[in-house]
């Protein structure tokens, strides 16, 4: 099987789930991140620890990947500003929002109109991101340091995946 | 059967599955911020050439709306707070302004972070890396306090 039908696959039972226990809705997230309902955080953990439970035994095993063959294995990273600075903008329009990247992708999925506007800002994001990074990288090859340096990853720093 | 909340001991292990799968199918990290950022860097080199994350999303996005049909419609309607307290054609001109500005803030501030809830929180949390533990208190902090101060405004 391609790596992207299996992506694909992975992806549709993830929307399905995002759909289903209601995280695409903002009340879900709002009332958990009021702590007016315990289920946000019930949901996270559930995932999380089966997630780290299901990682370390590849991570001691180190098997093969099932589709590409290359072994099973990864860096971790060291905490930097950037992570704070990035997650803290992330934080406010989670919190005001009450929608995340999964959460965006099946409000657009479910045909909730509200989700477009959010999808359009994200976009704009994204690209604006690629700009500040191509900038970093010219103020780095030209010797000239700025601000913005701390907080944006060159590209051949920046996680691979994200 | 699909108009109740799906329980949190089923719903958040079948994510967790999701991480599992695609680190021992193809050995990446599961993350919705790097799938849509794969098709936007990739449409916007102006090709179609969509990598494994890039199909991760339009996956995601067709589950989404296969649940929709099968449920016979979205899982909710307004938009939670905010339709609750803007009304009328000010009110939602209101409310798509303020989802704009927070979808750039998503989109910005994940990338800098290099992951959003499930790139940084599940599959950064799950591979043991600290940056992904720091990432994950500090969004869930700051969510937990805007909440609670527009809480505040709104009552």
């Amino acid at each position: 099987m391609s790596t992207r039908i299996a992506a694909a696959i992975i992806g549709v039972v993830f929307g399905v789930v995002l759909s289903w226990s209601g995280m695409t809705s903002p009340d879900i997230i709002r009332e958990g991140l009021l702590f007016k309902s315990p289920y946000l955080f019930e949901f996270f953990a559930a995932a999380m620890f089966t997630a780290v439970a299901g990682l370390a035994i590849l991570r001691k095993r180190a098997p093969k990947a099932l589709l590409t063959g290359e072994r099973v294995q990864w860096e971790t990273i060291k905490p930097e500003r950037r992570h704070v600075v990035g997650s803290l903008l992330f934080g406010v329009g989670w919190g005001i929002s009450g929608a995340c990247p999964g959460p965006i992708a099946t409000q657009l999925g479910q045909g909730i109109v509200w989700g477009v506007p959010t999808t359009v800002g994200l976009i704009l994001g994204v690209i604006l991101f690629g700009r500040m990074q191509a900038r970093a990288a010219q103020g780095a090859a030209s010797g000239t340091s700025s601000s913005a340096a701390t907080v944006i990853p060159s590209p051949v720093a920046a996680d691979a995946t994200a | 059967m699909l108009h109740s909340q799906l329980p949190w001991w089923i719903g958040g292990p079948a994510l967790g599955l999701c991480v599992i799968a695609m680190r021992w199918l193809m050995n990446l990290r599961l993350g919705v911020m790097g799938a849509w950022s794969d098709v936007v860097t990739t449409i916007g080199a102006r090709r179609l050439s969509f990598g494994p994350f890039g199909w991760m999303l339009f996956g995601l996005i067709a589950g989404a709306a296969a649940f929709a049909l099968i449920a016979g419609g979205p899982d909710f309607h307004g938009y939670g707070w905010l339709t609750d307290t803007f009304t009328g054609t000010g009110g939602t001109v209101l409310i798509v302004a303020i989802l704009f500005a927070c979808g750039v803030l998503i989109g910005l501030g994940t990338k800098i972070a290099g992951g959003c809830t499930s790139g940084n929180g599940l599959s950064g949390n799950a591979m043991l890396s600290p940056a992904s533990l720091v990432a994950t208190m500090t969004f869930f902090a700051t969510g937990i306090v805007v909440s609670v101060i527009t809480e505040a405004l709104i009552s």
